[in-house]
């Protein structure tokens, strides 16, 4: 192991260029990855912040939060059922709202709520008033700013931040149940809705209740509605599943591009060492003393590589366009590295064949 | 008991139909403090019955001894390790690790079978000196010359105090004058340490240096 | 004359001396054409799904008839978020150079489709009027309210011609299926071209507390002779609250269309980034490998330019090779995966994007090429180095 660790200090040029294409391709896995944790981030916020296990939709809206109405004596229906603790109505209006001192608008999912959402505190007492996601930041929304809704304008004043709540890509602002029916009566009439209606129930399940035997429950009771769990709720939502699986396929290919290019250089390097094996070998070096030289080499290339990698991710995230729905997350940073190691030393066993194959008499030619 | 016995050693290959013999019945003692010169054109066997020597290849049939250890019953892991602690070799053209210093060459045997590193150090260090490299010790071997490369071989062979060195055509290279220098550090150092050796060469000026020469030819030795 | 005979003679020792090589050490050049492959599949696969997105988030826009598209100001070219009330919509058809324009809506509905529900985009257009689908492929277009077009893409889903879509939680906005059109789909979701009056009918089921139902866009026809950008910018100076964009400017900014294609283009430099450097490397670490080899040739006698030639000719199959590999494995993953997204690539994406591939290899693969031609066929005669 020393030897190998030798010769990378020694001749660090030919290793060079094989962890310079990884450094790439761990440049490509956390970017690839930052989209699929940006997209699914933004887009779900809003619902993985519910604290409440259960959401009912409207059972014709497919559990679509912007197609889904619950009217007042559903709710009641739902309120009776056994099993159930609380009930919170949830609305959404996606609007653009102008922002003081700005030119762009800033892309909104205005949320009327009833409470019950972790990290979001409790709706603000008055009308108008909203907590703004940290998104909205990136469009210049400073606390205090007067956001002026829609195609009126209507005004809400930003009066503190919440992280993390997000709706589809757009970023979350809290309000009363009243301020939000305004504004979605004033930006799309024809989606306007009464008093007392939202677009979906978050509902809190008793404690030591079943939620799936209480989503049934509540189904039942109404007849009109659909409920599901929380992450189901998640799932559902326009695009998630799909860009998830898709990034995900494409992420696992990316990670086996490594592993072959790994395989590749040693398979390279290991036949211009042969000749060097042989004599090793000749004087008492085993196989196995060979092989863990190469694998403790194709480690050491990729973490440099992941180090260097990441660097170059942290310039490119400096300069990537901010429509550009990507965030880096420690956990994913950390799968990339696993995935990468585990590729490199994988690629690198493609040389034990080779390596165990030389034959110690060839020293003598 | 000879540091080296070979009895009724055979080595065939088969290409196809045919056998080619390249070593026949070879029989050859080597004494403890023996300096024996193998001599013959190319292609006589004098590699294989050099390979044989240091367990680097199994004959096809007969018997190899060296410092009283059977080869013959020797899985290839237990002849690695074997080689490991009782045979130094020096090999004619490929001998050093190139990324490797020469101390650090020196070295590669004893990290190799995990000995304790400071004694290893100790050791390299007199050999060095011994070989007149004291002051190149920590050069890579493209800095060093001809001459001095083949010094590094040689304190490699004699670091893990081998029973036997076994060393292929050492002068092959040099000009008269270094092959002279060299031969008689080989003496100095393989007979001062009563280490035994078997020089395969083709060099008639360098084989007075010898305690004995044994002729080689088309495989069969012609004097015991 | 001689020339051409010169440079024929040369090619066969090149093609020969390069071939030979490859058959020789296949795993070599095997993993190099799979590291390449698996890059090249790579880009097209994500192309193809560039492309099919694209499409599928606004091919209906595409589609359809009226080169000028209004949105309300607010909605920031986004369509589902765009309302023109219909004062505006008068005002809009007042602005000269206007030659019709109508009231065009959109919207998502939940409707029972082929026995389940499904999600489907409702386009209302004026019958008759700009808006309508211009991709017919089968059928007609409708000719009466409660009649619709569909995309192509969804007949399998129950969306073929006789088929009924009925809207509204109690199904009774029916709208009949009379023709498909190609590349009609809208928010990647399925897509029906109908009446206004029907589409405002099935919003009005959806929604009873409507008040009434608005246009999304104002679809405009400029008048004869009439440039579109033009009109768009009139209408733009002329109009209070809108935003007048030309068609192709209404795909271009529909959003997630740039951000997707700025996310999808980062990810095609870096793997063509990767593939430069993989190619570059393997055949320098196989030029210095073969570096004696090389010498040897050149003293007895070979031409340094058939020696370049090799490694060029080598470099050029090697990537080949992997590009048909990974179109292979892309119109593979298409047909597997019961997916609308994966497609077979179009022959001409593959065709453009291994070009990009083989010139970079190419151009990767120069430094090698050099030097190979700067070898000196003298060094062969010093005695072997070996490793030292």
């Amino acid at each position: 192991m020393r030897l190998a660790l030798r010769e990378l200090r020694r001749r660090p040029g030919r290793f060079a260029v094989a962890g310079g294409a990884m450094a790439f391709l761990t440049v490509l896995l956390l970017f690839l990855g930052g989209l699929l944790d940006g997209l699914y981030l933004g887009s779900t916020g809003l619902i993985r912040s519910q604290a409440a296990e259960l959401l009912t939709f409207s059972d014709d809206a497919r559990l679509s939060l912007l197609r889904s109405r619950i009217d007042p004596p559903v709710r009641d229906e739902v309120e009776a059922v056994d099993g159930v603790e609380s009930v919170r109505g949830l609305g959404v209006a996606l609007v653009a709202a102008s922002v003081p001192g700005e030119n762009d608008l800033a892309d909104v999912s205005l949320v009327g709520y009833e409470g019950g959402v972790e990290g979001v505190p409790d709706p603000p007492e008055a009308d108008f008033v909203g907590y703004a996601d940290r998104r909205l930041e990136a469009f210049g929304v400073e606390e205090g700013d007067r956001l002026g809704l829609g195609p009126d304008g209507i005004e809400v004043e930003v009066v503190g931040w919440v992280e993390d709540t997000s709706f589809l890509l757009q970023g979350g602002l809290w309000v009363t149940p009243a301020t939000w029916r305004e504004v979605l009566g004033s930006a799309r009439p024809d989606a306007v809705l009464a008093d007392g209606t939202f677009q979906a129930l978050a509902v809190t399940v008793a404690p030591g209740a079943d939620p799936a035997a209480v989503a049934s429950a509540i189904d039942e009771a109404t007849g009109s509605t659909e409920t599901v769990t929380r992450d189901e709720a998640v799932l559902a939502l326009p695009g998630v599943k799909e860009q998830s699986s898709t990034l995900s396929a494409i992420i696992n290919t990316t990670f086996l591009v490594v592993g072959i290019v790994v395989a590749l250089f040693f398979a390279l390097v290991t036949l211009e060492r042969s000749a060097l094996y042989a004599v090793l070998k000749a004087i008492g070096a085993s196989s196995r003393q060979l092989l863990v030289g190469v694998v403790v080499q194709a480690v050491v290339v990729a973490g440099a590589a992941l180090a260097v990698g990441g660097l170059l991710t942290f310039l490119l995230s400096l300069v990537v366009p901010p429509g550009v729905p990507v965030q880096f997350e420690g956990g994913r940073a950390l799968q990339v590295v696993v995935g990468v190691l585990v590729a490199s030393v994988l690629g690198s066993a493609v040389s034990l064949r080779r390596v165990i194959k030389v034959d110690p008499a060839d020293a003598i030619s | 008991m000879p540091a080296l016995e070979l009895v009724d050693v055979r080595k065939v290959y088969r290409s196809g139909d045919d056998e080619v013999a390249a070593l026949d019945q070879a029989t050859l003692r080597v004494g403890n403090d023996e300096m024996v010169a193998l001599v013959g054109p190319s292609g006589s066997g004098k590699s294989t019955l050099l390979s044989i020597s240091g367990g680097l290849l199994a004959p096809t049939s007969g018997t190899v001894v060296v410092g009283g250890e059977a080869l013959g019953a020797y899985s290839a892991k237990a002849l690695t390790e074997f080689r490991r602690r009782r045979v130094g070799f020096v090999f004619q053209a490929v001998n050093l690790v190139p990324f490797l210093t020469a101390r650090e060459n020196l070295l590669i045997v004893a990290e190799l079978s995990g000995t304790d590193r400071s004694s290893a150090r100790a050791r390299a260090e007199r050999l060095l000196d011994e070989l007149g490299l004291g002051d190149r010790a920590g050069h890579l071997p493209e800095a060093l010359s001809g001459g001095e490369r083949q010094r590094v071989a040689i304190g490699r062979a004699l670091m893990n105090q081998p029973e036997l060195v076994l060393i292929d055509e050492p002068t092959s290279a040099l000009d008269t004058e270094l092959g002279e220098q060299v031969m008689e550090l080989i003496t100095t150092e393989v007979k001062g340490r009563g280490t035994a050796a078997v020089i395969v060469t083709q060099d008639e000026r360098m084989t007075h240096y010898a305690d004995r020469v044994v002729h080689i030819t088309d495989g069969r030795l012609l004097d015991e | 004359m001689s020339s051409n005979l010169d440079s024929l003679h040369a090619l066969r020792p090149t093609l020969g001396l390069a071939f030979r090589e490859m058959r020789r050490a296949r795993l070599r050049f095997g993993l190099l054409a799979g590291a390449l492959g698996l890059l090249a599949f790579l880009v097209l696969f994500q192309q193809t799904l560039l492309t099919s997105l694209l499409g599928y988030f606004t091919g209906a826009l595409e589609s359809q008839s009226a080169e000028v598209l209004v949105y309300g100001e607010e909605a920031r070219t986004s369509v589902e978020a765009s309302v023109v009330l219909p004062d505006t919509v008068e005002e809009v058809a007042g602005v000269e150079g206007v030659g019709a324009s109508a009231p065009l809506g959109e919207n998502t509905f939940t409707a029972q489709v082929g026995g389940s529900l499904e999600d489907v985009v409702v386009f209302g257009y004026e019958l008759g009027g700009p808006g309508a689908p211009t991709t017919l492929v089968e059928g007609r277009l409708p000719e009466r309210d409660g009649e619709g077009v569909a995309s192509d893409l969804d007949v399998d889903l129950g969306l073929d011609i006789g088929d009924v879509v009925a809207l509204g939680p109690d199904e009774d906005v029916p709208i009949e299926i009379v023709g498909l059109a190609a590349d009609l789909r809208f928010s990647v979701e399925p897509t029906v071209f109908t009446s206004f009056a029907t589409f405002a009918a099935g919003r009005e089921a959806v929604n009873p507390d409507a008040p009434f139902v608005p246009a999304s866009l104002v679809a405009v026809a400029p008048a004869d002779g009439v440039d579109p950008a033009e009109l768009a910018d009139r209408i733009n100076a002329e109009v209070d609250g809108v935003e007048a964009l030309t068609r192709a400017d209404a795909v271009a900014q529909a959003p997630g269309v740039a951000e997707t294609s700025q996310s999808f283009s980062i990810v095609f430099l870096l793997a063509y980034v990767v593939v430069a450097i993989v190619t570059g490397f393997f055949f320098l670490i196989l030029t210095i490998q073969k570096q004696q080899a090389f010498t040897l040739l050149r003293a007895i006698g070979a031409d340094g330019g058939v020696l370049a030639g090799a490694v060029m000719v080598q470099a050029l199959v090697v990537t080949l090779v992997g590009i048909l590999l990974g179109a292979g494995a892309t119109a593979l993953v298409a047909v597997l995966v019961d997916d609308d997204f994966a497609q077979v690539p179009d022959p001409r994406t593959v065709l453009t994007t291994g070009t990009v591939i083989i010139v970079l290899a190419a151009l990767a693969a120069l430094p090698s090429l050099r030097r190979v031609r700067r070898l000196e066929p003298a060094d062969a005669a010093q005695p072997s180095a070996g490793l030292t």
